[in-house]
């Protein structure tokens, strides 16, 4: 099942003087269950498409259908709303909000979903728990180290039950055992839970955890190289 | 919503010291901006209360034609209906009548134009203390067939407690007013033109004087102060005949209002512009609090939060910033109002004296109307609400990928 295509995507970028073209024609196919490294060099378009996938930034020309829906299409009102329901994100920088603990940081997004409270305690806790995380539930991400940090990332951005997570350098800042937990971590998602994620890495621990790697170069996918793993 | 105000206020005090300063700025604001006007409008009252007392009292009824042609013939007839009507208004103290013209007065080789006014010495006493007031003889009563003249003019006839005052005028109809009177008393008018021409005789023996038997030039209402004016003229206009006309103190004496209007008007700017200072002190710091914030603001929409709910959070944030300095300012204010109001302050010694010559209590007086609190209150939301759209609108152009590239 197809959960997320590109048709004939294009960014570019200073239409008017010299244009950049940031995402040059890519066409991809991700299927549910899927767990892909995005790689590249600096500059290829590797961020700029997961962007446009994640409906953060419109396509110059082209089509991006996540789950059915024409997403470049959309208003960015309806375009947040789908990200709300559809596409979870996990950043380089962790990006949790400061002042929320790990447990509020992980209920936002259920709370922007509307859901009730009962559902919001219990999977906030099953998921905090699920990343080695049951006993900082209460810490605010100052208390916590860079690693817990982006576990409680991960954990928002599966919260919302989404069709795909879109994850940008996730180990970018992390040591080398935080990378380890946390890609195993991820891992057992993707195996148990069927979470698709997408990752944009340079880090080769990451590509070697892949399952399928992409690799863009000048705005084009140079490769599309399907592994298979135990 | 509750959750937003809960993030709000966190968010208030992720850099303390800088909330706890742009607070305190506020709170001084209130404080002073508070107490200025508290004092402002004190004065105001205390002068618009002296006026009244020493003179007009805060409303008249009047023959329509009286104001603009103040003679005898434009005098009304008595109502004891309307009186009583008018006394058990709410909110009116006291109604009395008067009648009032001129004359010219003589004792021995001396003349001066007076001015005559015909009271009923009980009532008025109520609102002007003249008893008080009287240096030398004694007060007048209401079949009193004497005088009490002014301490200036008393001087400038060289007559005393005792003489004779000799007054001739024209009177109701045209007719030929003289008589005789022997001063009972000497006062000190507060007002020094009234100290100089003033002559009160009982109402009966002024409308003997001048043949207008039964007439009156006005009747004088007294309410508790010059806020309820507005609403007693309205129920007295109701019942009034055509031929009557109510008038207030202001319409009567419309340059005392303009000189307060003019003083306010001063002091509001003075407060504006201590607001605007205020208010470039919170835009800067919501401004950093905004710059700081674009990746957070970034992320929470990447993850599926309205820009609208973004800007809803953030105009809670600003708006409660600006609301905790405003009620704090409001709550030092109050014991400090409340001392004052207790405890007017005594003006320096050579003012103290200038003000007891015109018959003003020689105190800086505060107001305690809630209007005046409640307006810094509602100046300081407005403005947090001003510069919470500036930002809200800063939020809504924000791209939302360069947001996230810090």
């Amino acid at each position: 099942m197809n959960i997320l295509e590109t048709k004939n995507l294009y960014k570019i970028y200073d239409e008017t003087s010299v244009p950049v073209h940031a995402v040059n024609g890519i066409d991809l196919v991700i299927k549910k269950g899927e767990f892909t490294a995005i790689v590249g060099p600096s500059g290829s378009g590797k961020t700029t498409l997961l962007n446009m996938i994640g409906g953060l930034d419109k396509p110059t020309k082209g089509e991006i259908i996540v789950n059915g829906v024409k997403i470049h299409d959309l208003s960015r009102r309806k375009m947040t709303d789908f990200r709300l329901k559809n596409i979870g994100f996990v950043f380089q920088a962790y990006n949790l909000i400061p002042v929320l603990t790990a447990r509020e940081n992980v209920e936002f997004i259920m709370h922007l979903q509307g859901r009730s409270k009962k559902e919001r305690d219990e999977r906030t806790e099953n998921l905090l728990k699920a990343v080695g995380l049951g006993d900082r539930i209460e810490a605010r991400p100052s208390k916590l180290s860079g690693g817990q940090q982006q576990r409680v990332a991960v954990s928002r951005a599966i919260a919302s039950k989404p069709k795909f997570v879109l994850a940008d350098e996730p180990t970018a800042n992390l040591d080398s055992k935080s990378t380890e937990n946390l890609l195993d971590m991820m891992e057992k998602l993707n195996k148990e839970e069927e979470i698709t994620f997408i990752f944009s890495t340079h880090d080769q621990r990451v590509v070697k955890k892949a399952r399928r790697v992409i690799t863009v170069d000048d705005g084009k996918i140079v490769s599309d190289e399907t592994r298979k793993t135990e | 919503m509750w959750n937003n105000i809960k993030l709000a206020w966190r968010n208030l005090w992720r850099n303390k010291r800088r909330t706890l300063i742009t607070t305190a700025s506020i709170v001084f604001s209130v404080l002073f901006a508070s107490f200025m006007r508290a004092v402002q409008e004190g004065s105001y009252d205390s002068m618009i209360d002296n006026m009244v007392k020493f003179y007009s009292g805060y409303l008249q009824v009047q023959d329509t034609a009286y104001w603009d042609e103040k003679t005898l013939e434009n005098t009304i007839a008595y109502d004891s209906t309307l009186a009583g009507k008018i006394s058990n208004m709410k909110d009116v103290r006291l109604v009395t009548p008067r009648l009032e013209s001129f004359a010219l007065s003589a004792y021995e080789e001396n003349s001066k134009p007076v001015f005559v006014m015909g009271i009923d010495p009980e009532k008025e006493d109520g609102i002007i203390k003249l008893s008080e007031k009287v240096k030398k003889g004694s007060f007048i009563s209401s079949n009193d067939k004497g005088a009490l003249i002014a301490e200036g003019l008393s001087k400038f006839l060289k007559i005393g407690a005792g003489d004779t005052l000799v007054m001739i005028s024209q009177g109701y109809h045209g007719v030929s007013a003289a008589g005789k009177f022997a001063v009972r008393g000497i006062f000190k008018h507060p007002n020094p033109e009234f100290n100089n021409n003033m002559v009160y005789l009982s109402l009966k023996t002024a409308q003997d004087f001048y043949s207008a038997y039964g007439r009156y030039t006005s009747e004088v209402i007294m309410v508790n102060d010059h806020y309820e004016v507005d609403h007693v003229k309205r129920a007295i206009q109701e019942i009034l005949p055509p031929d009557k006309t109510v008038m207030t103190w202001d319409e009567m004496y419309p340059e005392l209002l303009s000189m307060i209007e003019g003083d306010r008007a001063g002091g509001i700017i003075m407060l504006w512009i201590l607001y605007l200072v205020i208010g470039f002190g919170i835009f800067g710091t919501v401004m950093m609090m905004v710059n700081e914030r674009k990746r957070e603001f970034g992320v929470i929409n990447a993850v599926g939060m309205r820009k609208s709910r973004i800007n809803v959070m953030l105009f809670a944030e600003i708006v409660m910033l600006g609301m905790l300095g405003a009620v704090l300012g409001l709550v030092l204010t109050a014991p400090i109002i409340g001392y004052f109001y207790a405890n007017p302050m005594p003006m320096p010694a050579e003012m103290a004296e200038a003000m007891e010559a015109y018959g003003v209590e020689p105190y800086m007086f505060v107001s305690i109307r809630p209007m005046i609190y409640i307006n810094q209150a509602l100046t300081i939301f407005i403005l947090s609400s001003v510069i919470a759209g500036i930002m809200m609108i800063t939020v809504a152009r924000l791209d939302m990928v360069k947001a996230l590239r810090g």
